[in-house]
């Protein structure tokens, strides 16, 4: 084992706990910033750190925002009757980058999954229901992704909606099977909301 | 199909070898412990992307090496291949012509293998699940489809397995509707497992009950039947055999919540052999089964053929020195001039065919593989 000195080491391990980044990744970055101008070291350390304390969760859809209700939720000039349900924020994204769709969004964090201990409570379905009770929306559409445990989520959604009377959709076509929405392309995508089927 | 050219590096007892193979019957002749099975193994694991023989891939690695790797030239009705599986600590990977593949389930198929040893005696004698096993790799490499809905069978079974465990004692209302779900979806991905077993077996019974009745000039009737644990049969459509399957879901709930499992579906299957209506499991003798579970894999080798209109590749593991006489000449009869084979054997005393005198031999020893000139 190579010994680091100690800030060297606390800088690796910090970006290990990174996805997809192992060991060798890690000291090579680590390196790569010790070579930076200190300015553009500053700056990068400030952005990390404003972007981890300035952005929320809102607290109608749990879209990722820094404001709270998010842009989203406050457009006006949106579709106030239409919710398109989806497991992450970077749903929210990839559905906004094809501009078809001008509906409200809410997004659940997760999918359920016994396996992994994650249950309808674990993911912001409770706030879903309670969302559906008050606000004047007469269509959920579910995005979530087209794995095992996506399916289940939207098919756990729809029993819980159903009876309330409001109308139930799913994305149908077009996405890959086993895919997520995030690594649809925007063709797919406006396919999958045009032939969206009732659940 | 056949292979043209083997590599093996640091594959079990192999260092490096490099094996030209003509397209016929290979005979691998050596001492115990040499090396033979570890060359079919390796033949097995070029199709399937796992070996026979154990279900952990390190085995594969000799020791003190961090990978080991199986590359083939395959000959197929369309043209040539070049193949290759490489097991390492990281995992696997399986290439295409170079090109590495994103799913095993697309990989499976490319070079179709038959295997006939002698543990698959127990394809007759041994509990369900070795038939079960049979089935699922046998329609796995022709269908991708079906390897794919198992995968997901396979994958909603224990998610719904994990749930009932969860309600057990008092299950709460969300788990009540959740278990709902889940066996909505369990019976879909279900139906499609069921509906594939039993067009499957169909061929596979036309095939096997002639070979059978052949080998035994005419005295036993071999049957094959599935039998599920829903009500559900072979003429039913699709949505008929979801609706049978969800129905003994929805009857054993309570019991299913008890044990915290799920009592029905393809995994419980069970899939009867009998012979002139007995079944062969209880009631045949050694020399029944074993030539039971020949008449399958020699049905296994046409039903591919039909499938994918050319002969998989066989291998014959210590099989032949088990099979009398009569049974001996009729699986070489069946293969001569059609399929290529690889066949181990510690001796061919006793091995008196026109096939075997016209075969290469390669002798095995410590990891050594020499042609025999
Ligand atoms: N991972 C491995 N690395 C090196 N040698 C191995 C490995 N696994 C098995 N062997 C050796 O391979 C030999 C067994 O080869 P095998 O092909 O099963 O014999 P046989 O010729 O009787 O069929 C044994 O000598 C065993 O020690
Ligand atoms: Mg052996
Ligand atoms: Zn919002």
């Amino acid at each position: 084992m190579v010994q680091y000195p100690t800030p060297i080491s606390k800088l690796i391990e910090g970006f290990m706990k990174l996805p997809g980044i192992g060991p060798k990744t890690a000291s090579r970055l680590a390196f790569y910033v010790l070579d930076m101008k200190e300015d553009d070291v500053l700056d990068f350390a400030k952005s990390l750190v404003n972007a981890k304390r300035d952005l929320t969760y809102c607290s109608v859809c749990h879209h990722i925002t820094d404001i709270d209700p998010c842009r989203i939720c406050e457009d006006k000039e949106r579709d106030q009757s239409a919710v398109c349900v989806v497991q992450d924020s970077k749903d929210v994204m990839a559905m906004e980058k094809m501009r078809e769709y001008s509906g409200l969004y809410h997004v659940l964090h997760g999918a359920i999954s016994p396996m992994d201990g994650v249950g309808p409570e674990d993911i912001k379905i409770p706030e879903l229901i309670k969302r559906l009770q008050n606000d004047d929306i007469q269509e959920v559409i579910v995005a979530t992704n087209p794995t095992i445990e996506g399916e289940a989520t939207a098919m756990y959604i729809s029993r819980l909606v159903k009876p309330t009377g409001i109308k139930v959709t799913r994305l149908a076509h077009g996405l890959p099977i086993g895919g997520d929405l995030e690594y649809a392309d925007e063709v797919t995508l406006s396919k999958a909301i045009e032939g969206r089927r009732e659940l | 199909m056949h292979i043209k050219e083997l590599r093996l590096k640091q594959f079990r007892n192999y260092d490096a070898i490099n094996l030209d193979v003509e397209n016929k019957v290979n005979v691998i002749l050596g001492e115990n412990a040499q090396g033979k099975t570890n060359m079919m193994e390796a033949v097995y694991v070029l199709a399937f992307a796992k070996s026979h023989r154990t279900s952990k891939d390190k085995e594969l690695m000799q020791w003190d090496q961090d990978f080991a790797r199986i590359e083939a030239e395959i000959e197929r009705k369309h043209g040539p291949l070049s193949l290759e599986v490489i097991v390492s600590n990281k995992g696997k990977k399986t290439k295409v012509n170079g090109l590495e593949q994103q799913k095993l389930s697309e990989y499976i198929g490319t070079c179709n293998v038959v295997m006939f040893a002698p543990e698959d005696l127990n394809l007759v004698k041994g509990g369900p699940h070795m038939r079960r096993r049979f089935i699922d790799m046998e329609i796995g490499q022709i269908s991708s489809v079906y390897l794919y809905d198992l995968m997901m069978y396979q994958r909603v079974l224990k998610q719904r397995n994990q749930l009932l465990k969860n309600m057990f004692p008092v299950p709460d209302q969300e788990q009540e509707v959740m278990l709902d779900v889940l066996t909505e979806q369990l019976a879909q991905a279900a139906a499609k497992v069921i509906s594939k077993r039993f067009s499957f077996l169909q061929l596979l019974q036309n095939w096997a009950k002639d070979i059978h009745h052949q080998i035994t000039t005419g005295n036993e009737e071999l049957r094959l039947t599935y039998a599920p644990t829903a009500e559900v049969s072979e003429d039913m459509e699709l949505s008929k055999i979801e609706e049978n399957v969800k129905l003994k879901f929805q009857q054993t709930r309570q019991n299913e919540i008890r044990r915290g499992v799920s009592l029905s579906g393809p995994h419980r299957d069970e899939l009867t052999l009998k012979i002139n209506d007995k079944e062969v499991q209880t009631y045949g003798s050694q020399g029944q089964q074993r030539t039971a579970a020949l008449s399958l894999k020699l049905a296994e080798i046409e039903l591919i053929n039909d499938n994918i209109g050319e002969y998989p590749i066989l291998l014959l593991d210590d099989v032949l020195s088990e099979l009398d006489h009569h049974r001996q000449s009729h699986l070489l009869n069946t293969i001569q001039g059609k399929v290529q084979t690889f066949v181990t054997t510690t001796s061919v005393h006793g091995i008196e065919h026109d096939t075997l005198k016209q075969a290469s031999t390669f002798i095995a020893e410590a990891g050594t593989l020499k042609q025999m000139k």
